[in-house]
């Protein structure tokens, strides 16, 4: 069952607060929240990361955000959901993504929170740059998967 | 007929275009919208196969018809997290 009522989705530009949005899907008839904290790693490829900056389709990436939400609730017997991600500059240990997941009982969240966040590296269009002392680059990513080619799409 | 066309991350980038209104042929396909921008910029070219595309926030194949103002962009491989 699709539920988007006290989910949360957002793209923010400054500090996640992970406490608040634990806080936001703790409910009465729920036993259990998992989360998922991703934050700024100090390396990458064995090269010293100074700091990353995100970019997004903005309306895209929202819409793609309340899609996983809507697969999870359909999917697990979880409660509420919230999946903020940040961007702009980040420094190395800033939160980039926060997802949090509440349900009855913990094995829903667990599943659901580990697809959320794998579906959202794989469908939702953010781009993350890498800049280290030495130059810059756009990190690898996944291409999303496209639907079938409709030769009469409208 | 009349278009917005939006580029992101490292084709933005490589192009300085982050986004324009585009005047394209009635039944034109993504894929032919995206040889012109070939065209124009031959940079381009390499990345075909290693980009996707969506029409009106939506993942599309390449051979989708676009309609008159249409949103249309052109993503790299995705990174978030």
């Amino acid at each position: 069952m699709t539920k988007i009522e006290g989910d949360k989705f957002e793209l923010v530009r400054e500090v996640i607060d992970t406490a608040a949005l634990a806080q936001h899907v703790r409910a009465g008839q729920d036993g259990a929240i998992v989360a998922f904290d991703g934050f700024v790693r100090n390396q990458s490829h064995g090269r010293m990361t100074r700091y990353l900056e995100y970019e997004a389709y903005e309306p895209m990436a929202l819409g793609k955000m309340k899609e996983i939400a809507a697969q999870i609730h359909e999917q697990f017997r979880i409660d509420r959901v919230v999946i903020v991600h940040r961007l702009g500059r980040l420094e190395i240990g800033e939160t980039s993504v926060f997802i949090a997941v509440s349900a009855p009982h913990r094995g829903a969240a667990f599943d659901a929170c580990r697809f959320a966040i794998d579906t959202l590296k794989k469908t939702v269009p953010i781009w993350k740059k890498e800049y280290f002392a030495d130059g810059a680059v756009w990190a690898d990513g996944e291409l999303p998967p496209t639907p079938p080619s409709a030769k009469s799409a409208s | 007929m009349r278009v917005k066309v939006l580029f992101f991350g490292r084709l933005r980038e490589l192009i300085g275009v982050a986004e324009e209104t585009g005047e394209l042929a009635v039944g034109a396909t993504l894929a032919q919208v995206f040889d012109r921008y070939v065209e124009r910029f031959p940079k381009l070219a390499g990345f075909r196969g290693s980009m996707v595309v969506s029409r009106n926030q939506e993942f599309a194949p390449w051979d989708t018809r676009i309609a008159a103002g249409d949103e249309i962009a052109f993503l790299p491989p995705v990174s978030g997290g």
